[in-house]
C-alpha cells in the first residue's frame, strides 16, 4: 500500500534534499575554467596589492553565480507546480501567461532607450523585465476576469494571444535596432547568468523565499484545487482568495527569476512533473520538493553552461533544455504507467 | 420543527430572457430523503448548485439550518453541506485516500497535516462506501462505480447534515446505481442525514426516496410524498411522454413508450396506463 504523506516524512525529505543542494552547490563552485585552491580561497582577501587570486575567483564570481543560480532555479520551479494546478494544464509554465514576452519587452525597451542609470544595483534591462513580467501578467488576469469569473481557457488563450501581440512588438523593435543592440537582447532572451552582487542576491533569495513559504502554507488548499472551482469551494476552500495569492505569488517569485537572469526555460515545466512522476502530486510535497530540485538543476545546469565551451560560455537555456529533455523523456516512460493524467 | 432546508420564492435565470426557475417554495425536514427529478433543462442542477451556494438566487432567500445561505462563510458551510457532482476530471492522479482526505482540509491544523481524528473520519466513510480496499489506488484506475463511491466517500467526510448529489447513478449499471442509493438510504436511516439527489431515473427516485420535487420545463413544480407527486398523468404531462405504469408490491414502475416501441401499439389503443396489482 503507498504510504500516506506525514509531517515527519515531509520534513525527512526536505532535509536530505536541502542536503543534497548543499553539496551540488559546494561541488559545482570548485568545478571551472580556473581551479580553485579552497585552502587558499579561506585564507581571505589578502593583503593589498597582492590580491588572492583564489579568493577572488571563489567568492566574487564563483559563489554569487551558484547562488543566484539556485534562487532562480527554485522559483521557476515553485512557480511551474502553482501555475500547473491553477490552470489544471499539465503544459503549463511559469511563461505561459506572457510573462516571457512581458520581460522581454521591457528588456528591448531598456536596451534601445540607451539607459545607464541603476536601481538599487540593478541594470535597466533587469528593472524594465521585472516591471514587464508583473505588467503582462496583471493584464493577462484582467483580461481573463473579464471573460468570467476564473475561466481556465478564457485566461489560457488571453496569455497565448498577449505573448503573440508582444513577440510581434519585439520582433518589430528587433528589426529597427542596430546590431550591437540585438545581441545583447537575445543574449537575454536566452538566459543569461552573470555574477550578481551579494547584495542583489539577499533581495532576491529573500523575496523568493517569502513567495515559497508563503505558497507553501497555501499548499493543502492548492491539492483541493486541482479538483475543480466548484468542487474545492464546496469543501470549504475559499478559492478566490487561494487563487489570488497563488497566482500573485507564482508570478511575482517568476518576474524576480526573470530579470535577474533573462530567460530560462524548461525549468518550470520539467521540474514539477518530474517530482510529480516519482513522488506524486500532493502539493505539500511537491512544492517544496520541486524548489530544491529546481535549484540543484539550474547549478547543475549552470556549471555545464560556464565549463562546456571554456573559457567561453553557453546560455544556461541552452543547457537546460539539451540535458533536461532527454531526462525528462526517460523519467516519463519508465513511470508514466502509475500515472493517470497521461491517460 | 422546521426543515434544514427551506427554499422561499425562490427564482433564478442565466440570461434576463429565459427564467430557469420560478417562484418556487419548499422545505426539507432533517432526516429526509428528497429526489428532484423533471426533463433536461428544468433547473435540477441549477437548483442543486443553488443549494450549495454555488449559484446567486436572483430573487428569494434560501436558509440552511435556519440561516440564510449568504451569511455562511465557505468554510462554515462546507460544515453543513457536503456536494456530490456530475462530472469530475481528476488531472493528476492522487490516490482515494488522499483524495477522500481532502474533505477534512478546511480542520487542517497549522502544518496542513490531518489529526488522528480526522483520519478516524475518512477510514469510516472508505468503510462505509466499501471503498476502504482501494483506498491506496489512483483515482484513475477505478470504475465508473466505484469512482462514484469514493465521490460519495468524499462527501460522508465532511461530516455533514446534508448531502447533495447530481446525478449520482448515470452511466452506472444496474448493480451499481442500486449500490449507490442503498449506501444513501443507509447514510439517512443510520446517520440521519438529509439527502437531496437530483436523478433522471423516476423509478430509482420513487423506490428510495420519501419526498419527490418534480420540475417541469415550464418553470411549473410539484413537491410531496412520492404518490402524490408521481402518477401517470402527471408524469406524462411533465415529461412529454407516453407512460406505462405497473405496481408489484410495494414498488411502482413507470416505462416510457416511444411511437417505435413493440408493444407501442397496445399502449396506442388504451392511450391512460394500465395498472396490473
Amino acid at each position: 500500500m503507498k504510504e500516506l504523506l506525514t509531517p515527519r516524512k515531509l520534513v525527512v525529505r526536505i532535509a536530505l534534499a536541502g542536503i543534497v543542494l548543499i553539496v551540488v552547490m559546494f561541488v559545482c563552485s570548485l568545478i571551472g575554467a580556473e581551479s580553485v585552491s579552497l585552502k587558499a580561497a579561506f585564507r581571505g582577501v589578502g593583503e593589498h596589492p597582492a590580491v588572492n587570486p583564489d579568493y577572488e575567483i571563489f567568492v566574487k564570481v564563483r559563489l554569487p553565480r551558484i547562488i543566484l543560480a539556485a534562487i532562480v532555479g527554485a522559483a521557476l520551479a515553485c512557480s511551474g507546480v502553482v501555475f500547473q494546478v491553477l490552470l489544471r494544464n499539465p503544459l503549463a509554465d511559469p511563461y505561459i501567461l506572457g510573462i516571457s514576452s512581458g520581460a522581454g519587452l521591457g528588456t528591448i525597451i531598456a536596451v534601445l532607450s540607451g539607459f545607464n542609470w541603476t536601481l538599487w544595483g540593478r541594470s535597466p534591462i533587469a528593472v524594465f523585465a521585472f516591471a514587464g513580467a508583473l505588467g503582462t501578467v496583471w493584464l493577462v488576469w484582467f483580461i481573463g476576469r473579464l471573460t468570467g469569473k476564473f475561466h481556465v481557457t478564457g485566461l489560457l488563450l488571453a496569455g497565448v494571444v498577449v505573448n503573440a501581440f508582444f513577440s510581434a512588438v519585439i520582433m518589430f523593435l528587433t528589426s529597427v535596432a542596430q546590431s550591437q543592440q540585438i545581441h545583447a537582447t537575445i543574449f537575454w532572451l536566452m538566459g543569461n547568468m552573470t555574477e550578481e552582487d551579494f547584495f542583489v542576491l539577499w533581495i532576491g533569495g529573500g523575496c523568493v523565499l517569502a513567495g515559497i513559504l508563503a505558497l507553501f502554507n497555501i499548499s493543502p488548499q492548492l491539492n483541493v484545487l486541482s479538483f475543480g472551482e466548484d468542487d474545492a469551494r464546496n469543501i470549504g476552500i475559499n478559492t478566490a482568495r487561494i487563487r489570488t495569492i497563488a497566482f500573485a505569488v507564482a508570478a511575482f517569485i517568476t518576474a524576480i527569476a526573470v530579470s535577474l537572469s533573462g530567460l530560462i526555460g524548461f525549468v518550470g515545466l520539467i521540474v514539477p512533473h518530474a517530482v510529480r512522476l516519482v513522488l506524486g502530486p500532493d502539493h505539500r510535497q511537491l512544492l517544496p520538493l520541486s524548489g530544491i530540485i529546481g535549484a540543484i538543476f539550474l547549478v547543475v545546469a549552470d556549471t555545464l553552461a560556464r565549463i562546456i565551451v571554456a573559457p567561453a560560455q553557453l546560455p544556461v537555456g541552452v543547457v537546460t533544455a539539451i540535458v533536461g529533455g532527454p531526462f525528462f523523456l526517460v523519467l516519463l516512460v519508465r513511470h508514466s504507467r502509475k500515472v493517470s493524467w497521461l491517460k | 420543527m422546521s426543515g434544514i432546508i427551506e427554499v422561499k420564492n425562490l427564482s433564478f435565470s442565466y440570461t434576463p430572457q429565459s427564467t430557469v426557475l420560478k417562484d418556487i417554495s419548499f422545505e426539507v425536514m432533517p432526516g429526509t430523503f428528497l429526489a428532484v427529478a423533471g426533463p433536461n433543462g428544468a433547473g435540477k442542477s441549477t437548483l442543486l448548485n443553488l443549494l450549495c451556494g454555488t449559484l446567486r438566487p436572483k430573487s428569494g432567500t434560501i436558509r440552511i439550518d435556519t440561516a440564510a445561505i449568504e451569511s455562511y462563510k465557505t468554510e462554515s458551510l462546507a460544515k453543513k453541506v457536503a456536494v456530490v457532482r456530475q462530472e469530475f476530471v481528476p488531472v493528476f492522479g492522487f490516490s482515494v485516500m488522499e483524495m477522500v482526505l481532502m474533505a477534512r482540509t478546511p480542520y487542517f491544523g497549522q502544518l496542513g497535516f490531518e489529526s488522528k481524528a480526522d483520519r478516524q473520519i475518512v477510514n469510516q466513510a472508505l468503510v462505509e462506501t466499501d471503498t476502504i480496499q482501494f483506498a491506496s489506488r489512483p483515482l484513475a484506475n477505478l470504475s465508473g462505480g466505484e469512482r462514484q463511491r469514493v465521490f460519495i466517500a468524499r462527501a460522508l467526510a465532511q461530516n455533514t447534515a446534508i448531502l447533495l448529489l447530481d446525478e449520482p447513478t448515470s452511466f452506472l449499471d444496474l448493480k451499481h446505481q442500486v449500490g449507490i442509493y442503498d449506501l444513501l438510504k443507509k447514510a439517512q436511516l443510520e446517520k440521519g442525514k438529509t439527502i437531496v439527489v437530483v436523478t433522471q431515473d423516476i423509478n430509482l427516485a420513487a423506490q428510495y426516496a420519501d419526498e419527490i420535487l418534480l420540475l417541469g420545463a415550464d418553470s411549473s413544480y410539484h413537491i410531496g410524498k412520492v404518490d402524490d407527486v408521481f402518477f401517470p398523468e402527471q408524469i406524462e404531462k411533465v415529461f412529454g411522454v407516453r407512460i406505462f405504469t405497473a405496481k408489484v408490491g410495494q414498488e411502482k414502475f413507470f416505462l416510457p413508450l416511444g411511437k417505435f416501441a413493440k408493444d407501442s401499439r397496445q399502449i396506442n389503443s388504451k392511450p391512460n396506463s394500465s395498472t396490473h396489482k
